[in-house]
């Protein structure tokens, strides 16, 4: 619309609350892309890193709420707990219903599950102010990885390319809540990390360590899943080429634009908002069918 | 979960995975090295400071429809407020300490005057008889930073249904939706035509697009006569008695509409409860819960920092284990097997009347 002014700036101090969606798989077909198994299993990896990963988010939140002195701080953190536990709740039912379909991601599972209880969890034996750090830490890690959310979140609010290849609409409903939600709650571990500890160090390494690990754990998520695929049974085999070729299509996001956006998150004067947009997240989630269906219990 | 034996590998080949060992290594060096210097808040830097809250002086009142006041707040210095968006809200904390939200009705461009719209509820919970009865100018009261849970997001179209007082949060959407020319419409419903407040003020932004819709001349309105007032693919905020939401909610998927909006406001008041007594630990404290209170609240009373988030039992944060005690499970999340083993959602679920639980916290 030329010559119209800016919608407003919604972000200010929204109040986070979980949404209690439900969604149907019994129908979901295992390409949810129609002959798209390639961009399906890329995207597919969300639902192996997202139930554990999201589990730990709110492990590592309910620890440093002890430590926060600002109540509308504590509020959003404990809307943005609610949030992500739904969340891990929505993609733990794909993964049920991958195996159902003959695709076993327990061997997968069992290294995530590794990773975000024993690599990442609570050190046994560490007390006072190292125990105190260690929760900074990791609440710097999920700083990071809620910038990347934020990024994917807002590459699903805007992704016609899915529609044009006939996405399966219950899934595309799910990415899309998902993602409104990651946009509207985008602030608040950045949030948190600065209140805890305004360091550009800690900033920093939160990105430097999990940025990479992210990365990786994606690619091996996609060889194994194009590897585990009871229909492909190995045919596909993962190239970056492959995904930048989906991205063109808007199949996938741009992993250089991701790349981009990783490298925005150390500049000084970075702030989570400046990343998406609250007025079209809150625009989808008041469309969206599991959200609006939510909202009537 | 076994977190002693490392994960095999991917693909069955008999062998430890080699990256998994390799993190695991790694951050086992990582977690005991936090602390040191160069890997630590830095020791000369403040502790986290609180946000502190706003101090607020009554600055005007005045009556706009029956048993509604309008009240304007300010800096008691004069100074700028925060800046607020249409749908912000603000806690107040009142003299006797009761708080209480209101939506704010104002213009958001000024920058130095809050207003709010009260309705007086002779049987409610008093906060509001305490605003009208003991609160004149000059009053200092606090109040939380505004909070937005109603955000408005500027569609292209837009339909604002307002109930009663309900009209408080859509009149700066109105105003806003003006002012950057979209195709807004606003229905203003009510008992009679002097219990609407605001009648002026909206038909001044626009008579041809605000239609005031009273029961005592039109009938009791309809959602769905309402709804089909909205332009296809239009959003809808609503904002109203909780019967008004409800109706609306069930004739959306029927309308024209595309976008429901509204304000959810968490915990819903305890129904059919009894009191009870929970212990937090086996050798902890004994706090008596209420008919109308919950068991989450009254730790919380104990234990500030317990975590939370819904309140209404589905996103199992406040998850705790029932040493002792029957419990009466009212949440929708917890699995048969779960609550077999113990598991509780005090947000929502209580007990017996004269029954102890004991919570493992």
């Amino acid at each position: 619309m030329p010559g119209t002014t800016q919608p407003p700036r919604v972000h200010d101090s929204l109040v986070l609350e979980p949404r209690d969606v439900q969604f149907d798989w019994s129908s979901l077909p295992l390409h949810w892309i129609p002959d798209e198994p390639f961009a399906t299993h890329t995207i597919n990896v969300l639902h192996l890193l997202l139930p554990e990963g999201e589990r730990w988010f709110v492990r590592v939140f309910s620890d440093a709420l002890p430590m926060i002195t600002d109540e509308q701080l504590r509020e959003e953190v404990l809307g943005f707990i609610g949030q992500e536990a739904i969340h891990a709740e929505a993609h733990q039912e794909v993964l049920d219903h991958l195996l159902g379909q003959g695709l076993d991601p327990r061997p997968y599972l069992r290294q995530i599950g590794w990773l975000f209880h024993r690599v990442l969890g609570d050190k046994p034996g560490l007390t006072g102010r190292r125990r105190r750090e260690n929760i900074i830490e990791r609440v710097a890690f999920v700083a990071a990885i809620e910038h990347f959310t934020a990024f994917l979140g807002n590459w699903a609010l805007n992704s016609p390319g899915l529609d044009r290849a006939q996405a399966d609409p219950t899934m595309l409903d799910l990415l899309r809540w998902h993602g409104a939600e990651e946009v509207e709650h985008r602030s608040v571990a950045y949030d948190l990390l600065v209140h805890l500890d305004p360091g550009y160090l800690r900033r920093m390494r939160g990105m430097l360590v999990s940025g990479p690990l992210l990365v990786h754990l994606w690619v091996r998520g996609v060889r194994f899943l194009l590897a585990a695929d009871p229909e492909l049974r190995g045919r596909i085999r993962p190239t970056w080429r492959e995904a930048q070729v989906q991205a063109r299509r808007g199949l996938l996001p741009d992993p250089r634009a991701m790349a981009r956006s990783a490298a925005r998150y150390f500049k000084p004067g970075y702030h989570p908002t400046q990343e998406g947009s609250s007025s079209q997240a809150l625009g989808y989630l008041a469309t969206s069918p599991a959200a609006r269906a939510a909202a009537t219990h | 979960m076994d977190l002693v034996t490392p994960p095999p590998d991917l693909y069955g080949r008999p062998r430890d995975d080699r990256f998994m060992r390799w993190l695991t290594a790694f951050g086992d060096r990582y977690s005991p090295a936090l602390g040191s210097p160069g890997l630590r808040r830095s020791p000369r830097r403040a502790a986290p400071a609180p946000v502190p809250p706003l101090r607020l002086v009554v600055t005007g009142r005045r009556a706009v429809a029956e048993d509604v006041a309008a009240l304007d707040l300010a800096e008691p210095s004069g100074g700028p407020l925060p800046a607020w968006q249409p749908g912000a809200r603000l806690l107040l904390t009142l003299p006797s300490g009761r708080q209480r939200h209101y939506s704010l009705c104002g213009d958001p461009a000024d920058r130095h005057r809050y207003r709010i719209a009260v309705r007086r509820i002779a049987d409610g919970g008093g906060g509001s008889v305490e605003l009208h009865d003991e609160v004149a100018v000059g009053a200092l009261l606090t109040a939380a930073r505004p909070r937005n849970g109603f955000a408005f997001c500027a569609e292209p179209a837009v339909l604002l249904l307002a109930g009663g007082i309900g009209i408080t949060p859509l009149l700066p959407m109105a105003r806003q939706a003006r002012s950057l020319g979209l195709d807004w419409r606003l229905v203003h419903t009510g008992r009679t035509a002097a219990a609407l407040p605001f009648t002026a003020e909206l038909r001044a932004l626009d008579p041809g697009r605000v239609e005031i819709r009273t029961d005592d001349r039109d009938g009791v309105p309809d959602a769905a006569e309402l709804l089909a007032r909205a332009p296809r693919g239009a959003a809808v905020y609503c904002c109203g008695p909780a019967p008004m939401l409800a109706a609306v909610q069930r004739a959306f998927d029927a309308s024209p509409a595309r976008a429901l909006h509204f304000e959810r406001f968490g915990a819903a008041p305890v129904t059919g409860g009894h009191p009870f007594t929970v212990r937090l630990g086996a050798d902890g404290p004994e706090l008596a819960v209420p008919a109308d209170r919950s068991a989450l609240d009254v730790a919380r009373d104990f234990r500030p920092d317990l975590p939370y988030s819904c309140r209404q039992g589905f996103c199992g944060i406040c998850r705790v284990r029932v040493l002792d005690g029957t419990p009466e499970h009212r949440d929708r999340r917890l699995t048969p097997a779960e609550r077999a083993g113990g598991a509780l959602l005090p947000c929502v679920s209580r007990a017996a009347e004269g029954e102890t639980l004991v919570l493992d916290l």
